[in-house]
C-alpha cells in the first residue's frame, strides 16, 4: 500500500494503491493525517489502484470523513473497483460519503 | 461434482503475528482461486471474510497478553458454491450473536466505528452457522456462486 498525493488548488487528491487491511490500516491513517493540511478546502481519495480493503481500512475512511465533516472540508472518494464499491455499499458508506466514478467528476463536485 | 479443498492451520507458535496469519490466508486463497478460476470478486470476498474472522480471533480469542488461539480454516470450492469453515480453540464467542452491531444507516455523526467487519461477513455469505463443540468455536459459511 502506498499513498501518493497531489494538489489541485485547495483540493488534496490522495491516491492509494494495493491493499489496505488489518495489518497496515494505521499506516494508511497516518499517511492521510500527514497529507491533509489545515489549508485544504477539499479532499478526494482516489481508489482507482486499490485492489483490496477490509473493515480496518473502512474504519480509517469513516474517521477521515467525520474529521472532514467537523472541519467543514469537502470530502469525496472516486474510481472504486466493483468489489471495493460493494464493500462501501454494504457498509452504508454510499449514504454518507460522496462516491464518484472518476477523479474528474469528483473534482468538479468538490470544487463546484 | 468437481470439488477442491484447502486446509490451513494458523498455529500461534509458528505464526504469532497478524501479518503472518494474513499472508498465509491470502496466498492460499489466491492459489485456490486461480486453480478454480474464481472471478476476482470471489477472491476478494473470501479474503475479506477470512481476514475479518481471523484477525478478530487473533485479537480477542486468547487470554489477554497470551498467545492467540489455534485457528483452522477449511475452504471447499464446488461448481455452484463455496464453503468456508473456521474453527478455533479460544474463548467461546459467536461473532454473529455476540459482536456489537454495526450502524450502517445512521447519519455520519452517529456512525460507530466498530462492528463493520462482522456485518460484511454476514452480508457477503449466504448461510452462516455457529456451534461450540469439543471445546472449539466452529463457524460454517456458504457462498453460492452467482454466475
Amino acid at each position: 500500500m502506498e499513498v501518493i498525493t497531489e494538489r489541485d488548488g485547495e483540493t488534496l487528491i490522495a491516491k492509494t494503491d494495493g491493499r489496505v487491511d488489518g495489518t497496515n490500516a494505521t499506516d494508511f491513517q497516518d499517511a492521510l493525517r500527514n497529507a491533509i493540511t489545515p489549508d485544504d478546502k477539499a479532499v478526494i481519495l482516489d481508489f482507482g489502484e486499490l485492489s483490496y480493503i477490509s473493515s480496518a481500512g473502512l474504519r480509517v475512511i469513516l474517521l477521515t470523513a467525520k474529521d472532514m465533516r467537523s472541519a467543514n472540508v469537502k470530502f469525496a472518494v472516486c474510481s472504486l473497483s466493483k468489489p471495493v464499491k460493494d464493500v462501501f455499499t454494504i457498509s452504508g458508506f454510499d449514504q454518507i460519503i460522496d462516491i464518484h466514478d472518476t477523479q474528474s467528476e469528483a473534482r468538479t463536485a468538490v470544487q463546484g | 461434482m468437481m470439488s477442491e479443498k484447502v486446509s490451513l492451520t494458523i498455529d500461534p507458535a509458528s505464526c504469532p503475528s497478524q501479518e503472518q496469519a494474513l499472508q498465509i490466508i491470502t496466498s492460499a486463497v489466491e492459489e485456490l482461486g486461480q486453480r478454480e478460476a474464481w472471478p476476482d470478486s470471489l477472491v476478494f470476498k473470501v479474503n475479506l471474510v477470512l481476514e475479518e474472522l481471523g484477525l478478530n480471533i487473533i485479537s480477542y480469542g486468547g487470554e489477554s497478553g497470551g498467545p492467540h488461539p489455534e485457528i483452522e480454516i477449511v475452504i471447499t470450492s464446488e461448481n455452484d458454491s463455496l464453503t468456508i469453515e473456521v474453527s478455533d480453540d479460544g474463548r467461546p464467542f459467536d461473532p454473529f450473536e455476540d459482536a456489537p452491531e454495526a450502524t450502517v444507516n445512521a447519519a455520519i455523526e452517529d456512525r460507530r466505528i466498530g462492528g463493520l467487519g462482522i456485518h460484511l461477513v454476514q452480508t457477503m455469505m449466504d448461510d452462516l452457522s455457529y456451534q461450540h463443540t469439543g471445546g472449539k468455536n466452529r463457524l460454517t459459511m456458504v457462498a453460492r456462486r452467482e454466475e
